[in-house]
């Protein structure tokens, strides 16, 4: 097969991520503002980071849709710890642990006994979220120390500093996706868990591995995001799992497992980071917003059964 | 003991226990509240059964009603049509609504949670747009609202139209030679096709009906609120998808009964009412359903001694 | 088999036990429900609420949706008849469909009230209110208008588009500007969905798409650090924030000099008061026709025709915001 049809998918988004940018280009230069693209790149960057946790999820043909309540209750962890006076590396490890830990739950009723991970992680994400509720009553973490923001590294290199270490995340991840046994290993299961299996991969190990790396990978988009606060707020993440799917999805990699690539979630991390503010730039009304972005997905997925020559099967 | 039967005995149980701890739970005013609340969402609950039987999902089912609701008020107030040709409207664009699902799953064969994820946000998106998210409708006719307001005798009239839905699919899933093909194509899509069964046909027909049944919630909505606005069916194809489940229909389909999302609904249905009324917080609610859902996957499991897929 | 018949016989015992209950309670039993749970501002009433309760010794029940769903707060309501309450106090999400229940919970016998934000006159007996709609959009134009020297272009951030309050308030807003501030206009109005990072984001858009803009008002509570960070963060100092929002949330900025004014009201004697009220319609002691009510600690407070008024809108700045907390 060719180099273009091998990555007809990534090829696909790139050049939709291009048409947008040649909108803009067009019709509002004024989205090409330094500040702009640094804001975006910021703002996406939590992102990111999650749809690089999702693709290992999808990979394996499995799906989290509790990252959002993973998302709050790691922001508090970290602004918890913050607030008690711990140092910053250690109230960030703590949000990555608290990411892992709650990664681990989805991961040990998913690959331990053996439940479906839509319906577990349906489960997962009305429960943490409403406990979280009910524990604080939705009031918000405050009065943190001054070097919360930034991780106490001042504005600019904060905001360098936060899309330079999800892209590295990122980068570690594709490198180690193509070239690390373990990342074969997630293409094998995702492929097919019982051939994976009499190769000698262990799919239960590394459907729970997937969703403690999800956590994990939450837990450091939590924090990312946070940083960039003064305070938490504890209904934070709303609609988060959403995003990062779509993201993931539009991206090229197959919900039925074993197809997809880290290049192509990057590309969907981006043009779906890009739509939101693009369509504001575009002078587009706040009410249409939701029905566009509906629409994009469809259109992204959409294309590519279009373009397939071999239609998806309906089911994995 | 069969999965239903443990089921129908936790309901029993679950009925028992706020009977002796919710203030006035065991009235027959309270059991018609109980209908009313969960009307909508079994409506679907009952057409996302067929769904999940073939294997797929439909997760823009809240969207559609909300959809629907919008297109109710706009062409009852806006465009001043007469109820009865509005509400027809109304669950025409269900139709319309449960076609584009249809199309996208059945014929260019995307997968069922990427094409509902898209409409998820299309259909809700959509009423925004139209409404610009602030209009909502409202004054509508006394004969519309008795329709979620009104009782036939003792009963709550939503309980007519939720047993004729009920009824329907029953008949559909359990006695058509149609309904079995489902199943089949819950299992082996592809070895159904062989056996020649038309499975894009089917599962056009599944989405399209999922569709129909959002566009009649939306009905029941609106005439139990006396309101039409963008928001309405917010987060119901979550709680519908939650009594599916909890009904012992498989999430990877080929396997589902009617009985059993019935059984779920009430189950969900009457633990809401029963917190409320035992003056327990509304979070409970959420973290009770989700350990129910964990419970009843783990049942389902040991019950079937299926060998992890 | 055995087990399923023994389950059964135990369910018709307690089924027998239970269905007794249903007798009423000493003291009054009085239902306040908020918008949405899990939302600072009304958790802030609810202590409020708490305090009054513990004094005049009723027994409050706190509860409602824990998302912005518009049914819920009806099915609460339902719930509530059911069990049987003397008095039941709603901030209002939804007016026309909040209405139906709660004229139904009148019919009843149980009193009704409003709080924070109403329902249609006749589906209630009083309404507690912290201010008028059209007394927040002046408030608020006002500050707008301070800032801007009376002309110039400013921006919205809200709740989310469905949100009534906020629709209400905007609708106010455009009447008050139409009339007193002809040169000042309102740019675009962004949506936050109740999230400070959404807010953050949209201002930080707005604030390169209009240029012009130098006024952001986020009239949603989180939306105020957010749009206050996302100013201070792009170092304009040229654009200042005002908005509706918690001083606790605004403390930072206003000291910071970045959000000039936040507008809201004590939302703890809020609460005080709605239960002091329905406490008072309940026994009968708030009658039609009073023009002032007592109510604890708040001395006397002025009734006019249905309405509780608890005071105007009021305005924390960098001066007075550490009187405050919550």
């Amino acid at each position: 097969m060719s180099v273009a049809a091998t990555h007809r998918r990534e090829l696909s988004v790139g050049a939709a991520y291009l048409a947008l940018l040649a909108a803009l280009v067009l019709f509002a230069p004024a989205f090409y503002q330094r500040a702009n693209l640094r804001d975006v790149l910021v703002g996406a960057a939590p992102v990111l980071v999650a749809a690089v946790g999702m693709t290992l999820v999808i990979l394996a043909r499995q799906i989290d849709i509790s990252i959002g309540s993973q998302f709050a209750i790691c922001a508090v962890v970290a602004g918890t710890l913050a607030k008690a006076g711990l140092a910053m590396p250690i109230a960030a490890a703590g949000a990555l642990a608290t990411g892992a830990a709650l990664g681990a739950l989805n991961g040990v009723l998913v690959a331990g006994f053996g439940l479906p991970a839509i319906v577990v992680t349906l489960a997962t994400m009305v429960g943490l979220r409403e406990t979280l509720r009910w524990l604080t009553e939705g009031v918000w973490v405050r009065d943190l120390p001054p070097g919360f923001q930034w991780m106490g590294l001042g504005q600019d290199t904060g905001r360098f500093a936060i899309p330079g270490l999800a892209l590295v995340v990122w980068a570690f991840a594709a490198w180690g996706l193509r070239h690390l046994a373990a990342g074969r290993a997630v293409y094998a299961t995702g492929s097919d868990a019982e051939v994976a299996r009499l190769t000698g991969v262990r799919p239960r190990r590394v459907v729970f591995g997937v969703f403690v790396a999800m956590g994990a990978l939450t837990g450091l988009a939590a924090l990312l995001s946070a940083i960039q606060f003064i305070d938490v707020q504890t209904g934070s993440g709303v609609g988060f799992e959403l995003r990062v799917i779509a993201a993931v999805v539009v991206g090229g990699t197959s919900i039925a497992g074993g197809r997809g690539s880290l290049v192509g979630s990057l590309l969907g991390v981006l043009l779906l980071a890009t739509a939101g503010p693009a369509l504001t730039f575009l002078g587009s009304q706040a009410y249409w917003d939701r029905a566009l972005q509906g629409l994009i997905i469809l259109a992204a997925v959409a294309a590519d059964a279009f373009g397939s020559a071999t239609r998806w099967r309906a089911r994995p | 003991m069969t999965y239903e039967r443990g089921l129908a005995l936790g309901l029993v149980l679950e009925i028992a226990l706020f009977s002796l701890i919710g203030w006035n739970f065991f009235t027959a005013g309270n059991a018609g509240e109980i209908v009313r609340a969960s009307a909508e969402i079994g409506l679907l609950a009952l057409a996302l059964t067929p769904v999940i039987v073939t294997g797929g999902i439909d997760l823009s089912v809240g969207s559609l009603l909300g959809l629907c609701a919008v297109v109710l008020g706009v062409t009852w107030r806006d465009a001043g049509w007469p109820m009865p040709v509005a509400a027809a409207t109304a669950v025409a664009a269900g139709v319309v609504g449960g076609g584009l699902n249809a199309v996208l799953v059945a014929r260019l064969g995307i997968p069922p949670l990427i094409v509902t994820l898209g409409t998820y946000s299309l259909f809700r998106g959509l009423a925004e747009g139209v409404t610009a998210g602030v209009k909502n409708y409202s004054d509508f006719p006394e004969t519309f609202l008795f329709l979620g307001q009104g009782r036939i005798g003792v009963v709550p009239s939503q309980l007519l139209v939720l047993l004729a839905a009920a009824a329907f699919f029953w008949l559909m899933i359990h006695r058509m030679a149609a309904g079995r093909t489902l199943r089949a194509i819950g299992f082996a899509p592809d070895g159904a096709r062989y056996a020649g069964v038309p499975v894009s046909r089917r599962l056009a027909a599944v989405y399209l009906l999922s569709g129909l049944c959002a566009g009649v919630a939306a009905l029941l909505y609106v005439a139990r609120l006396g309101q039409a606005k963008a928001d309405a069916g917010t987060g119901f194809e979550l709680m519908a998808i939650t009594a599916v489940i909890l009904g012992g229909t498989s999430i990877f389909g080929g396997r589902g009964s009617i009985g059993g999302t019935l059984l779920g609904l009430a189950t969900l249905a009457v633990l809401q009412n029963g917190l409320r009324l035992a003056d327990l917080p509304a979070e409970l609610a959420g973290v009770v359903t989700a350990a129910l859902l964990l419970a009843a996957l783990g049942a389902n499991r040991v019950l079937q001694g299926r060998l992890h897929r | 088999m055995k087990t399923a018949w023994r389950g059964w016989a135990l369910s018709v015992l307690v089924l027998a036990a239970g269905a007794c209950r249903g007798a009423g309670e000493h003291g009054q039993t009085i239902a306040l429900m908020p918008k949405n749970k899990g939302n600072p501002y009304f958790a802030s009433c609810r202590t409020g609420a708490e305090e009054a309760a513990k004094e005049l010794k009723v027994r409050l029940l706190w509860d409602g949706p824990t998302e912005t769903d518009p049914a819920k707060q009806n099915e609460v309501v339902e719930a509530w008849i059911t069990r049987g309450v003397d008095a039941i106090a709603v901030s209002v999400e939804n007016k026309e469909a909040i209405s139906t229940v709660l004229r139904k919970a009148r019919a009843r016998g149980i009193k009704v009230l409003t709080w924070d934000a109403d329902a249609e006159p006749d589906a209630r007996d009083y309404f507690v209110n912290q201010a008028t709609p059209r007394g927040i959009a002046e408030t608020l134009a006002g500050h707008a208008a301070r800032l801007l020297g009376g002309k110039g272009e400013f921006a919205v951030i809200t709740a989310s588009l469905t949100a009534a309050n906020q629709n209400e308030w905007l609708r106010q807003l455009r009447a008050v500007l139409a009339e007193r501030y002809p040169d000042m206009k309102l740019v675009d109005v962004r949506p936050s969905d109740d999230d400070r990072k959404r807010a953050f984001e949209e201002t930080q858009t707005l604030l390169k798409v209009h240029p012009e803009v130098r006024v952001i008002m986020a009239i949603a509570s989180p939306a105020v650090p957010g749009a206050a960070e996302a100013v201070k963060q792009s170092g304009r100092s040229d654009v200042r924030v005002t908005g509706l929002g918690l001083p606790n949330d605004a403390r930072p900025y206003l000291k910071d000099g970045v959000l000039d004014s936040a507008v809201l009201w004590n939302t703890k004697d809020l609460g005080y008061l709605t239960v002091q009220a329905a406490s008072a319609v309940a026994s009968g002691t708030l009658k039609p026709g009073a023009s002032s009510m007592p109510a604890g600690r708040l001395g006397a407070v002025k009734v006019e025709g249905d309405q509780v008024i608890l005071g105007t809108p009021f305005t924390f700045t960098k001066d007075n915001v550490d009187q405050f907390n919550f």
